[in-house]
């Protein structure tokens, strides 16, 4: 690890400290914790992780000169793709938060100086899937991967939008990986069944709406 | 539906050996099950990316509200533009950092950028909560305020139509209605957004009875410490009230 990371490492180290805004500063662990809790404090942690770093977005201007918009873009995808990870244990903390969102920020960058005319969204999107699809012998995945790259994805998002507000709610939490239980205390289910049977209603309508012209 | 509740069966949970080998000789003989599957896992996909794009309009709200990028270019002639801006800034700073701003027009404020619509949903289903807020964005508060009370008459505990109930009667003037909306709202824990506090807060500035804006001071104050919903309104209130 070079010196710059280790002084990173020390500062977010540092028991609670305040920020310029005046409210409460977590350790690195600290906020790790509470974006993986549930409810208010999680949604209150990713806010309080984008803004802790937000100027990385007028680092990407200067230093890779992109636009406002497009380093703001590469760095909501870093938060996002940075608390995905967080979700999935896949962020192990060998490094500061952030010198590792810096990492995956100034790839995004890079990528997207090189992929400007390319579309980005169909390497992200089989990088995702692929989670799941691990699970599946070679063969039963080929056969499934081969749908999903058949899939008319714009039809699904189209759809998705019409259905109606709480349906897409419920979806909406479902890909975001919250439990039956957590959704039911968001959407004010009375029980976590409830909520499952409701989801799968609203797929099943979903994939009505897909199939249907 | 009964698929589908197979299918997640076996994403959601480590399937054993003999399911395993059920679901994957399926996947291999069952076309109309294999798309299934497919649906399934790129539904879920989709799901995460328009969740994904909600937090992202978030994260843009709060740049924008927190913005402290310039643009790039700069050219001599902005220096000496960001000069003169500067100077007549802080001229203005001055006189508007010193200008007393009453907390009801604070709330005054408020009401206009954020209570002036709710939002409706496109679906072209009509149900009771959007009736009333169709009523409500056509400025029809005693008839909104009626569809969200009887929903409340058959479901006590709903917390968005306790929430539009209180505003309705906020921008009807009825102080203490609303008080009492905002305050029950208050005491539903663990949702993913409460901004009871904040409409307390506003009502409070907004009534201005001897000793409203000392407590809406201390629910203010309160927002800001628990870092709760409104808490950048509140961080500014406090500086000027």
């Amino acid at each position: 690890m070079t010196g710059a990371s280790n002084i990173f490492l020390k500062l977010d180290e540092r028991p609670t400290i305040m920020d310029s805004a005046g409210s409460n500063r977590y350790t690195d662990q600290e906020l790790i914790d509470q974006l993986r809790q549930s409810g208010t404090d999680k949604r209150r942690s990713e806010e309080q992780l984008f803004n802790r770093y937000v100027y990385f977005v007028r680092e990407g201007m200067t230093k890779h000169a992109l636009s406002e918009d497009e380093s703001f873009n590469a760095y909501s995808d870093t938060i996002l793709a940075a608390l995905d990870n967080i979700n999935k244990e896949h962020f192990e903390a060998r490094a500061s938060i952030k010198t590792y969102l810096y990492q995956i920020f100034h790839n995004k960058c890079v990528d997207l100086l090189r992929k400007r005319t390319t579309n980005k969204n169909t390497v992200h999107r089989a990088e995702m899937i692929s989670d799941r699809l691990m699970q599946l012998s070679d063969s039963a995945r080929s056969v499934v991967q081969t749908l999903i790259d058949k899939a008319d994805w714009n039809r699904l998002r189209e759809k998705l939008n019409q259905l109606e507000e709480k349906c897409r709610q419920i979806l909406m939490f479902w890909g975001d990986n919250y439990s039956d239980k957590e959704i039911a205390s968001f959407l004010q289910y009375k029980t976590a069944d409830v909520v499952k049977t409701s989801r799968l209603r609203c797929l099943e309508r979903l994939r009505k709406l897909y199939k249907t012209e | 539906m009964d698929n589908l509740d197979y299918i997640e069966n076996y994403f959601a949970n480590k399937p054993g050996t003999e399911f395993t080998r059920e679901f994957e000789e399926r996947i291999k003989s069952d076309p109309g099950f294999a798309e299934e599957v497919a649906f399934y896992l790129t539904a879920q996909e989709v799901s995460k990316e328009a969740s994904g794009h909600e937090k992202k309009q978030r994260f843009k709200e709060s740049y924008q509200r927190k913005r402290i990028v310039r643009s790039v270019p700069v050219r001599k002639l902005v220096y000496y533009i960001a000069a003169a801006a500067v100077v007549s800034g802080l001229i203005f700073g001055t006189y508007t950092f010193f200008r007393p701003v009453s907390s009801q027009q604070l709330a005054g404020q408020y009401e206009k950028e954020r209570l002036q619509t709710l939002p409706v949903t496109m679906s072209g289903r009509t149900d009771s909560l959007q009736t009333g807020l169709r009523l409500y964005n056509d400025g029809k508060y005693s008839e909104a305020m009626a569809q969200f009370e009887n929903i409340l008459r058959s479901d006590t505990s709903n917390f968005t139509a306790k929430q539009y109930a209180g505003i309705s009667a906020l921008r009807m003037k009825e102080y203490d209605r609303a008080l009492s909306y905002f305050e029950q709202m208050a005491t539903h824990q663990g949702l993913f957004s409460n901004p009871a506090q904040i409409l307390q807060a506003v009502t409070l500035m907004e009534r201005n009875l001897p000793g409203d804006t000392a407590k809406a001071k201390q629910l203010l104050q309160q927002i800001v410490s628990n870092d709760l919903e409104g808490k950048e309104f509140a961080q500014e209130w406090l500086k000027k009230m």
